[in-house]
């Protein structure tokens, strides 16, 4: 341990250093290695650079937008600058490997930025995120393009959102809204892009797309109408306010419907019409769709007001076209003096001649030479009465001459004019308005009122007011005479001139004396035995009224009430019976024929063989006499009963109608009862004078 | 340093003809072969650290580059993604006022990582050309240099701390950056650089150096 070693000498590797070398040395190569790799794979991933144009570089920023297909990043932006002359924004992207073959002279790009429209909101992320470049592009490898304009407004036909692409153009009263919904029953099915005027400014044209599947809802037969805003209506149901969505009330929007299902396919491209309502959208099924219109002039000698832009053209009075233009025009060379004259173009729609091959405006133009060349004229028409427009008309006339219809390029062709409708038309009216203006109205007001002057003061005259009063003392007069006692005594006196007559009568007829005597003999028998014949039910009655009368001392006062009631009413029965009734008339009446019989027989003397007549009425008497015997005995028994009854019902008169009937009852009972005891007792005092009449 | 001024004449192991296990520190007489207690290889010198120095300083530095060019955190919030590398976040802190912890990151990140570089680089060639510093300063060095090390790492620990404690889905996240990978690496390997060094070759250049005053 204590030997010194010797020196070492430290030689430099002589021997090569790869033999010497470390194997650490693999770890910055491996480094190396891998960074070179990196970098190459980096190089190698790098995809083209293109340069898209836009209008502004509303927030793309360097190195962060994105290039998105599909939502999937597929480059980025690496610079923006202007580009030359400063007429817009290049932005440079670089775009992924993958992708950049498919990126070729098909490819839209635009820029998706946050919008907040009347259909709601798009592309919200990008608040938060940046804006994002999109780009669209087929799935097929083109011809390569590197330079591309990019879109102001996101296309409406762009990779995944595919379907028919269509035309769509506005008729009058139609409207197109920029970027609207298409619905169909409420869905979405297509979109409205931008909108422009047509070329000759008689038209909004627009793009649109249906997309797929529903593009198969579209035929050559469909029409498609504005639902945008509302309609307001009041009618017997009410008022309504109809529109479709709040969105389209907003923004606008087109719906769509297949009217007729008898439609070809539709094919890219196609142009359809909007109309201004599902109506008119219907109508126009049944019509030729509309074409381009034939657009002529008529130039009018006289320059009259009226005639306005919109105004119809109208062939035998059925519209086929209107009017786009009014105008003065001064032209010596062609009108050869320089008056103002009336120039009016006027779009004549083909579709509406009638044509039956093809309708084009060339068609329309051959159409209406051939026409006019046969004397077809325009003139002005009154429209309306009232509103006082003016129409053109085109009227045949007799006569015209020859006119050739000159047609070009750049000529428009012009309807020749004849004379105006219009005068007559106001001549009419005039005429009619100055007939009413003629009529006496103020003679005849003025007669009405001295007519009402007069008629007041008559009735106001204080003679026409008495007037009543006088007629009502004339009538009193009239009744004071009628009532007068001569008056009334008149059928007296025409009584006793008819007795009188009578006796006359009777006296002509004296000669059958004797058989009238024994006729009225027999009558006396008759009525005898119809007194007895009445008196028989007498008896009857007199036992129930006693009946009644016994009760009545015993029996309550319900009992006795109704008992009085059977009482009163069979009473009234034997009473009401017609014999009854009759008993005293026929009493009477006979007693006064053998009254006259005997004075005729006394005054006329004779009385030869007057005993038998005499045996046979005193038969007849004392049969009534026999008859009457029991009278005095009844009317006494009647009375008491009656005594007695009245006694019970004064008891009870509390004026009920049932007592006050009994009372009436028995009034009536006892007037008769009285009438009967008059009788008796006259036959009593002296029964022959029945016989003898006295 | 005091250390060189108390005794320059040092004796090397290799002078007393021993040589310590660089494991368990047990001494040996030269020649041998393996520790007797541990079983670890012992050498002298090991010639070939000095290759290891220099390929893992290589491969350290060859990460140090994009570590400064990619951004080292990443910023997302609600409506900005700001990325940052290490001298352009210092810088914009600079410019918001931060002075202070702006140079905190930059001696953190950029003085020290470049001065670790130039450290072992400049050890590494002192071993082989005679260097006007003494040893014991390049000792000092060494030893500051690989106790300084793992403090490099304090860029790796705010980022990892900060990209796990913003996460707050979409208002606010911090991710750490490609840099921050690149950063750790170059970290990682200028320590196993200085590791690889043998520093016990610095004192065999003071043999060489000083071995002629010495022998006189």
């Amino acid at each position: 341990m204590n030997e010194t070693p010797t020196p070492v000498t430290i030689e430099p590797a002589r021997a090569s250093f790869f033999a010497n070398a470390s194997f650490v040395w693999i770890i910055p190569l491996l480094a190396l290695a891998i960074a070179l790799g990196v970098a190459w794979q980096s190089y190698n991933d790098r995809g083209p650079l293109i340069e898209i144009v836009f209008e502004n570089g509303a927030g793309i920023a360097e190195r962060e937008t994105e290039l998105r297909f599909r939502d999937v990043a597929v480059g980025v932006v690496e610079k923006v600058k202007f580009a030359s002359n400063l007429s817009g924004v290049i932005a440079f992207v670089r775009l992924d490997k993958e992708v950049s073959p498919y990126v070729d002279v098909g490819s839209s790009f635009w820029v998706v930025r946050p919008e907040l429209s009347a259909q709601g909101v798009s592309g919200l992320e990008t608040v938060l995120s940046g804006v994002y470049i999109e780009g669209s592009w087929d799935g097929e490898i083109g011809p390569p393009q590197s330079e591309f304009k990019g879109l102001k407004d996101t296309p409406l036909y762009r990779y995944g959102r595919e379907g028919l692409e269509i035309t769509l153009r506005t008729t009058s009263g139609g409207n197109l809204t920029d970027d609207s919904p298409i619905t169909f029953r409420g869905i979405e099915v297509g979109r409205v892009g931008k909108a422009h005027i047509s070329q000759q400014g008689s038209f909004a044209v627009a793009e649109a797309i249906i997309y797929h599947p529903h593009s198969r809802l579209v035929s050559a037969t469909t029409r498609f109408w504005d639902t945008s805003g509302f309609t307001f209506s009041v009618g017997p149901g009410g008022a309504e306010i109809d529109f479709s969505s709040l969105a389209t009330l907003v923004s606008g929007g087109l719906t769509f419907e297949t009217f007729v299902s008898s439609g070809g396919r539709v094919s890219d491209g196609m142009s359809f019409e909007v109309f201004a309502d599902e109506e008119s959208a219907r109508d126009s099924v049944f019509n030729a769709s509309e074409a381009e219109p034939l657009q002529m002039r008529v130039v009018f000698e006289d320059s009259i007001s009226g005639l306005a832009v919109d105004a119809p053209v109208e062939l035998s009075g059925f519209p086929i076209g209107r009017v786009t233009g009014v105008s003065g025009v001064i032209d010596a060379d062609a009108f050869g003096d320089e008056r103002v004259r009336l120039n009016a173009l006027i779009d004549i729609q083909p579709a509406r001649l009638g044509l039956t091959d093809e309708v084009t405006p060339e068609a329309a133009l051959q159409f209406l030479s051939r026409r006019i060349e046969e004397g077809l004229r325009a003139r002005l028409a009154s429209a309306s009465l009232l509103a006082g427009g003016l129409k053109i008309e085109l009227v045949d006339t007799e006569n015209a001459p020859l006119y050739v219809v000159q047609s070009g390029e750049g000529i428009i062709p012009v309807i020749p004019s004849t004379a105006n409708d219009i005068s007559d038309v106001t001549a009419t009216v005039a005429g009619v308005v100055s007939r009413i203006n003629n009529l006496p109205i103020e003679e005849l007001l003025n007669s009405a009122i001295q007519f009402l002057n007069s008629a007041d003061a008559l009735i106001s005259n204080e003679d026409l007011r008495e007037t009543p009063k006088v007629v009502r003392a004339l009538l009193g007069d009239v009744r004071d005479i009628v009532g007068s006692d001569d008056v009334q005594a008149i059928p007296v006196k025409l009584n006793a001139t008819l007795g009188r007559f009578e006796t006359l009568l009777a006296q002509l007829e004296k000669d059958k004396f004797t058989t009238q005597l024994v006729a009225a003999v027999d009558a006396a028998a008759a009525a005898a035995n119809g007194v007895n014949a009445s008196v028989e039910g007498v008896p009857a009655l007199v036992k129930q009224l006693q009946a009644v009368a016994a009760k009545a001392e015993t029996l309550p006062l319900e009992d006795l009430t109704t008992q009085l009631t059977t009482l009163t009413a069979s009473a009234d029965a034997i009473l009401g019976t017609d014999a009854a009734k009759q008993l005293p008339a026929d009493l009477g009446a006979a007693l006064n024929e053998i009254n006259a019989t005997l004075r005729e027989l006394r005054e006329g003397g004779a009385v030869t063989n007057i005993n038998a007549t005499l045996d046979s009425a005193r038969k007849a008497a004392d049969a009534v006499a026999t008859s009457t015997q029991d009278l005095p005995a009844l009317v006494e028994r009647v009375r008491l009963v009656l005594n007695q009854a009245n006694q019970t019902i004064a008891g009870y008169n509390k004026g009920d109608v049932l007592s006050r009937d009994a009372q009436s009852a028995l009034r009536d009972i006892s007037k008769a009862a009285e009438a009967m005891t008059s009788l008796a007792r006259m036959l009593e005092r002296n029964p022959g004078s029945l016989i003898r009449g006295r | 340093m005091e250390v060189a001024g108390q005794n320059t004449n040092i004796i090397s192991a290799r002078d007393l003809g021993v040589v310590a296990c660089m494991r368990c520190t047990q001494v040996w007489p030269a020649g041998t072969q393996a520790c007797g207690r541990c079983g670890s290889a012992i050498v002298s010198r090991d010639h070939k650290s000095l290759q290891r120095v220099w390929a893992l300083w290589l491969v350290g530095l060859m990460c140090y580059v994009p570590a400064n060019m990619y951004p080292m955190l990443q910023t997302r919030t609600l409506l900005s993604v700001q990325e940052d590398t290490i001298v352009g976040g210092a810088v914009e802190l600079i410019h918001h006022g931060a002075v202070g912890i702006a140079l905190i990151i930059l001696i953190a990140s950029v003085v020290i990582p470049l001065g670790k570089f130039m450290a072992i680089a400049f050890l590494a060639i002192s071993v082989k050309r005679p260097s006007s510093v003494s040893n014991h300063h390049r000792q000092m060095l060494y030893e500051v240099v690989e106790y300084i090390g793992r403090w490099s790492m304090i860029d790796i620990f705010v980022v990892a701390i900060m990209s796990s404690l913003v996460q707050l889905n979409t208002l606010a996240a911090v991710n750490p950056g490609r840099a921050s990978l690149f950063f750790a690496l170059s970290v990682i390997f200028t320590m196993l650089s200085a590791q690889a060094f043998d520093s016990r070759m610095i004192w065999d250049v003071r043999t060489r150096q000083e071995g002629a005053p010495l022998d006189e």
